[in-house]
């Protein structure tokens, strides 16, 4: 449904995006594209939407090239819908008027069959007792779920989502995120450009690593995830996944490195997992490391799917946990705690690797 | 932490809700105190709300422990979660304790 052929965009501080990208999109495919940020992911879903106006190339919507200058744009972008990251409400216009304003402009609609039209999608995201309230009576969950409402309504072919979440707290992303899974069970065609990878991951049948401006790599959420071919997409990926915090000093403060535990491992489904996780960081910080220099904490599923923690203490070349004075009560938690604990000399750092083992055991 | 103490002729129960860490074992030990003049008694912790515990915690309750089998009394601990249960077998704290649970 969606053809690019030897897309380029040349911006004019030299810039070379995409270099000559094919991407074919098929009906009913959810696509989410990912990679660091200023790749080019957002600028290739406005090159689909004819926001940009590509040095060379072809973007086929339904065979028809949407970049051709004789074509309708207008009518070819209503086939497309696209949300944002910042909602873009009429804020003199309620929930309704938002979503009817495009119906009665853009498709001729009455009011009337405009709001019953508006009404059916207000339900469909969940919003349906709110179609009188203005957007200052609106969480950021809500407007986006109306900004989806009102691309919805205009019945588009497929829908371009770019960062739909990531100016939501993780509540209201939650809301956005259950009305995108839905659309996906639906059959709806969607792009969608994100960061938050374990969303990707849920929802896509197909997922696109972009970095500098190209696609490097194009397979399913599996082979992404799980078997990565490029070096750069299991990093990113790796990064992405892992929660990671520096101690400088005594000074730290370990409710606030509890919470983030806390939230990790909510995030991920883990359990009580954080219970494990704080208790090891825990008796690593108050019994062991010698806080030479800072100390890098990482908890990550590692290759084999296993939860595990790492912590690099900079500036020290001795044992830590094996040390002759380490803690016993401690030093048995520890071992308690773990599958494997193990310690190397990385430079001028000390490195401890410790396996949890299974995240949803 | 919360530390409730309640007492009756024969026993002394501390009653601790929350995580028994490092940074609230001073003050949860400050407030066991009662507990630790009372040794020849038998002392009851009752852990049915206590969330987690850490080395630092374990440490108070050895030391409880310790004062409780010199003055000839015993310390008794009631209803600790699964989480906690695990930290008491890996340390062998549960051969040390005479634990209930209800």
């Amino acid at each position: 449904m969606i053809e690019i052929s030897n897309l380029r965009l040349v911006f004019p501080d030299g810039t070379d995006l995409f270099r000559g990208m094919n991407l074919s999109i098929q009906k009913g495919e959810v696509i989410s594209i990912i990679g660091p940020s200023g790749s080019g992911k957002s600028t290739l879903l406005r090159c689909i939407n004819a926001l940009e106006n590509p040095t060379q190339g072809q973007i086929f919507i339904n065979g028809k090239d949407i970049l051709d200058r004789k074509a309708n744009k207008p009518a070819m972008r209503r086939k497309i819908g696209m949300v944002f990251q910042q909602f873009r409400m009429f804020h003199n216009l309620d929930v309704l008027g938002n979503v009817t304003i495009g119906l009665i402009r853009l498709l001729d609609m009455t009011p009337a069959d405009a709001e019953k039209k508006a009404m059916e999608y207000l339900r469909m995201v969940g919003l349906s007792g709110k179609q009188h309230a203005m957007s200052s009576q609106l969480s950021g969950g809500e407007k986006q779920r109306v900004e989806i409402a009102r691309c919805l309504a205009m019945e588009p072919e497929v829908i371009l989502f770019d960062e739909p979440t990531s100016a939501l707290d993780q509540m209201m992303e939650t809301e956005v995120i259950r009305v995108i899974q839905d659309l996906a069970k639906q059959g709806m065609t969607m792009v969608i450009v994100t960061h938050a990878l374990e969303f990707a991951r849920s929802v896509s049948t197909r997922v696109l690593f972009m970095n500098d401006g190209v696609i490097t790599e194009d397979g399913t959420p599996d082979q992404i995830f799980e078997h990565p071919k490029h070096t750069l997409t299991r990093l990113f990926i790796r990064d992405r996944m892992s929660l990671i915090w520096k101690v400088n000093n005594k000074d730290y403060d370990l409710y606030k490195i509890n919470a983030e535990i806390e939230f990790y491992c909510k995030k991920h489904d883990f359990g009580k997992k954080y219970f494990t996780l704080e208790l090891i960081t825990e008796e690593l910080l108050t019994h062991f490391l010698p806080f030479t220099g800072p100390i890098n904490f990482r908890i990550f599923v590692d290759e084999s799917k296993q939860l595990a923690v790492e912590v690099e203490q900079e500036n020290y070349d001795q044992p830590i946990i094996d040390s002759p004075t380490a803690d016993e009560i401690s030093l048995m938690i520890l071992q308690g705690l773990c599958r494997t604990l193990t310690e190397t000399q990385e430079g001028n750092n000390r490195l401890i690797s410790l396996v949890v083992g299974d995240p949803n055991e | 932490m919360e530390v409730t103490i309640t007492q009756t002729e024969q026993s002394m129960t501390a009653k601790l809700v929350g995580r028994l860490d490092t940074p609230s074992s001073q003050e949860v030990s400050q407030k066991l105190e009662p507990l630790m003049e009372n040794a020849d008694k038998e002392l009851i912790l009752d852990c049915t709300e206590m969330s987690y515990i850490s080395s630092s915690g374990l440490r108070i309750l050895l030391t409880l422990r310790k004062q409780a089998a010199a003055k000839g009394g015993k310390v008794v601990i009631l209803n600790i979660n699964d989480e906690i249960r695990q930290v008491f077998m890996m340390t062998g704290f549960l051969n040390l304790f005479e634990i209930k649970n209800a």
